[in-house]
């Protein structure tokens, strides 16, 4: 038997500092201390070590160890991949989708506000902020689309209670699940076992609320370097590590040993069928974008995803959110738009069965306050990208933004945002009645983001 | 899984001390359960050194000035940026330079692994959540390092009320929620909001959007001043009345606003609202997932009785009934996991300059828990529930083999491999198994990691074991890794 190859014992250097200082806070991750989605230490790249491993390291033998628990495809699911990204930390739609035909906005933000000269497709009453550049072929293809002053009634401005009450979306009840994870409860998938990629969160060492509960999810950061490390290449020991490691994890608390299994079977998914599967191109080089480059290398590989979470937080920006022409903000909508520009570019044709959907816990203050930035707010932004979308318009209701109507000083909430998302389940995925995803609910009828498949 | 039915039964035996102190004698399955709580991971020597005397060990670890920390002290000595003045790091450093915090979040790591103080360091990374600035982040490249001296290891024993006021008035928290910038003209709300909602009385407590509002007028005024260092500055405070959760000030001359918000501060956490917080927190760290409504009100009693003095309710939770009775219903973080294996190896610096540390921190950014760099305001979580990650699951894996096989980091000093063999050496692969069981995981193996770690080996339990045998010889680590790197490392 073969001695396992040692790793490679020279890794690089840390990071240099002086490389990633950064002179303002404004475009520093989480500089001013706000939540920046699960990873909280994910401002830093990956080693190359890792990237010497390499994905495919894993072999056919040790898939066999394993194979009960991997699922290629999803039989009898038809419907979308339902993309869910999280843009954490209170994004303001205002700057995103822009309502420059209405002078209260210019009122309310006399040093942020984007100049109407500015604006992308400004069609009198809403127009792109600049750095949506990247979009405006797919708003004006009618790929993309809007809704203005969607929130949860009676959401708490508190980052940490707004975002678990909408990821449960169970207002007075006591259910501690997740929305999505009960929108898979509900699919029998053939009576078969659920699939290891069927829920998929790219979200690093944290799982979001939205997927709490019985329907098992894998998280993950990166498909690079996801395979076992120590057996070295020999295919014999490889098997027997994974072998062993799969027998430890048949017991322990679920959180270790079920994660510990799940994490077997992807690597040898990933090894045996994502390895073939080259990743697309024109992505930012970003925590966002390998995201999104890696969920739609897992969607062209056919793994069987369901649904996807994806997170691209730091978008608490209480100060310095800077001008249309340079800043926090912009720079947060550049690699936004960038990175599903591509996205929507990588997965081709394949994206009429692809909806991505936009989530933030509320919209901010109408007016900025004196750090030339916004605070907590309400009624916010959804945007909905894919092959169904009824897109190149804002959808529902706008709210305005007159004394009268604000909320609090804010945005005020009219659209419910379970009235977005019900509307994409089943129109998209297959969903019948929502009365499980979303207890108690009544909804006030669709609003025609989405077209029926 | 149970751990033995002596200590199931602990909380119904006669208690031989004193009110206050441990329920000892302890067996082999409470001294796990104490340490597993109160420390890092075990370290060579250390489960003998609290089975000598717990009471002793558990008393100076309450008491850290009393514990020799000659070793760990010398290691953190090799950094010396980080002993430096706020003026000191502005007048010497590139402004923006990220030095001082990256070796802030090498000799934390050092901390947690090597320090005799661990409970000590166990409760300075539970405060350094709580009042969680984010490190690194660049707003605070020249005051991180000062935060952490000054206001998270100065009152981590002591006031959780000085603590609280000493944190407000640090420039890194003034900068990392913006109250640096909030003026009477235009308030900014963001460290108005997180004192109440996360630092202390909790998102439920009722003082609602106007609460915060007029929370955010009170706190104007405190601010970073040009020298970096903190600054009250009368000409942004509000000095209009404000009411906040049953405290109240009238209109007020702008020179009493410094006065006025620190009492505002006081006041908050001396509030019932506040002592069930963070009674429940630390119920949280130290209990369980869900802890017993019944120790957490107990404990918020002994908060407020207390003066909010921080040791008092430690010893209240540690010689609970509710606390012996929680073995195996906390699950260890990604760094506990991490940091354990360090800690289980006996690696240690090696002789010069970083000696393998900067390294291990580089690695808890790999598997997603590096010390003090949670982004959000609200700490790490420290429920299982929130670390079900696979890829998470794989990186603490791959890091950890790394460091049982000496591989990375390739600076660290390491005892020799066969230290961990059991000594003689047992006669067959059964007995092996056992034996690393017991010395990896601090209890007997269950029926399924035996049969498992001797599939591994390919071997039957009652096989002859020879002294120049692979499995304990240039094979030993893989089955040490294996070990570690199973459910059982992970309970806490």
């Amino acid at each position: 038997m073969a001695r396992p190859v040692p790793l490679p014992r020279t890794q690089p250097a840390a990071p240099s500092p002086s490389s990633s200082t950064s002179a303002t806070s404004a475009t520093t991750t989480a500089g001013c201390g706000c939540p920046d989605g699960r990873g909280g230490a994910g401002s830093f790249s990956r080693r190359s070590l890792l990237k010497a491993l390499g994905v495919g390291a894993m072999t056919l033998v040790a898939t066999e160890q394993v194979h009960t628990q991997v699922a290629f495809a999803a039989p009898g699911y038809t419907g979308d991949v339902l993309v869910v990204l999280s843009l954490r930390g209170g994004m303001d739609g205002l700057s995103a989708v822009v309502p420059g035909g209405d002078p209260d906005y210019y009122r309310l933000r006399p040093t942020i506000a984007v100049p109407q000269s500015s604006l992308l497709g400004l069609d009198g009453t809403f127009g792109l902020h600049p750095a949506m550049a990247p979009l405006m072929p797919l708003w004006k293809a009618g790929r993309l689309g809007a809704v203005h002053g969607v929130g949860l009634p009676g959401a708490s401005r508190s980052h940490f209670a707004a975002m678990e009450d909408m990821e449960k979306a169970a207002p007075g009840t006591s259910l501690r699940t997740g929305w999505l994870d009960r929108t898979l409860g509900t699919r029998s998938v053939n009576g078969g076992a659920a699939g290891t990629f069927q829920a998929v969160s790219m979200t690093g060492s944290q799982t979001p609320q939205m997927l709490a509960g019985p329907a098992p999810e894998l998280t993950l950061k990166r498909l690079e370097g996801f395979a076992l490390a120590g057996p070295g290449d020999s295919a014999v020991e490889k098997a027997r590590w994974t072998k062993a490691y799969a027998a430890l994890h048949a017991e322990g608390p679920p959180t270790v040993a079920e994660t510990g299994r799940a994490a077997l079977a992807a690597a040898a998914t990933i090894s045996s069928t994502l390895g073939s599967t080259p990743a697309g191109s024109g992505y930012p080089d970003t925590d966002l974008g390998k995201s999104l480059r890696d969920l739609a290398r897992m969607v062209k590989a056919g793994v069987g995803v369901q649904a996807a979470a994806v997170d691209h937080g730091d978008w608490d920006m209480h100060s310095g959110l800077g001008a249309a022409g340079g800043g926090w903000m912009k720079d947060k909508l550049t690699e936004l738009a960038t990175a599903l520009a591509a996205f929507d570019a990588d997965l081709g044709a394949l994206m009429s069965g692809v909806t991505v959907l936009t989530i933030s816990e509320f919209g901010r203050r109408a007016d900025e306050n004196g750090s030339g930035g916004l605070d907590h707010g309400h009624g916010n932004l959804m945007l909905a990208l894919g092959g169904g979308v009824a897109g190149g318009k804002v959808h529902g209701k706008y709210p305005g933004l007159g004394a009268s109507a604000l909320d609090n000083g804010a945005v005020a909430s009219v659209t419910d945002y379970r009235d977005v998302i019900g509307e994409v389940l089943q129109k998209r995925c297959g969903a019948g009645s929502l009365s499980e995803v979303f207890p108690g609910f009544s909804s006030a009828g669709a609003l025609g983001l989405v077209r029926s498949r | 899984m149970a751990l033995s039915p002596q200590l199931d039964a602990l909380h119904d035996r006669v208690r031989l001390y004193a009110p206050g102190g441990l329920p000892v004698p302890l067996d082999a399955a409470g001294v796990r359960h104490l340490v597993r709580r109160l420390t890092w991971g075990e370290s060579p020597g250390l489960l003998e050194e609290v089975r000598r005397d717990p009471q002793a060990w558990f008393d100076a670890q309450l008491d850290p000035s009393r514990v020799d920390d000659s070793a760990c002290d010398g290691y953190t000595a090799r950094f010396t940026k980080v002993r430096r003045s706020i003026a000191e790091v502005r007048a010497q450093d590139k402004n923006g330079s990220w030095d001082t915090m990256s070796e802030l979040g090498w000799l934390t790591t050092a901390r947690y692994a090597w320090s005799r103080r661990q409970l000590f360091e166990v409760v300075c990374d539970f405060w350094s959540n709580h009042l969680n600035v984010t490190n690194p982040s660049s707003d605070v490249w020249d005051s991180r390092h000062d935060y952490d001296a000054a206001v998270i290891r100065r009152h981590a024993l002591g006031s959780f009320e000085e603590m609280l006021v000493a944190s407000a008035k640090h420039p890194a928290m003034l900068r990392y929620l913006d109250n640096t910038s909030s003026t009477k003209k235009a308030p900014n709300e963001n460290y108005a909001r997180e004192v109440m909602e996360l630092h202390t009385v909790g998102v439920g407590a009722g003082y609602g959007e106007a609460g915060v509002r007029a929370a955010a007028r009170v706190l104007t005024g405190l601010t970073v001043g040009k020298d970096g260092t903190y600054a009250y500055d009368p000409s942004r405070h509000d000095t209009s009345a404000a009411s906040v959760l049953g405290w109240s000030t009238p209109a007020h001359s702008a020179a009493d606003g410094e006065a006025v918000a620190t009492s505002l501060l006081r006041h908050l956490a001396r509030h019932s609202a506040t002592a069930t917080a963070v009674a429940r927190k630390l119920a949280v760290r130290f209990v369980s997932d869900d802890p017993p409504a019944s120790l957490v009100s107990r404990l918020a009693g002994v908060y407020t009785a207390a003066g909010t003095q921080v040791v008092p309710v430690l010893k209240a939770l540690f010689t609970s009934d509710e606390f012996w009775a929680s073995a195996g219903q906390k699950t260890r973080r990604p760094l506990e996991g991490f940091i354990a294996t360090v800690r289980m190896t006996g690696s240690t610096p090696g002789d010069a300059g970083r000696g393998g540390i900067d390294d291990l921190y580089w690695q808890t950014r790999e598997l997603g828990q590096a010390p003090l760099a949670w982004a959000p305001p609200n700490g790490y979580p420290d429920v299982a529930a929130a670390w079900r990650s696979a890829g998470g699951t794989l990186s603490r894996w791959n890091e950890s083999t790394k460091v049982v096989n000496g591989w990375w980091p390739n600076k660290l000093a390491r005892l020799p491999d066969k230290s961990l063999l059991p000594s003689p050496l047992p006669t067959t692969f059964g007995a092996l198994v056992d034996a690393l069981v017991l010395r990896l995981l601090g209890r007997p193996a269950t029926a399924t990691e035996r049969a498992a770690l001797l599939a591994f080996t390919e071997h039957g339990a009652g096989d002859a074991l020879k002294s120049t045998d692979q499995w304990v010889g240039w094979r030993l680590n893989s089955v040490v890794t294996t070990i570690l790197n199973s459910p059982g490392h992970m309970e806490r």
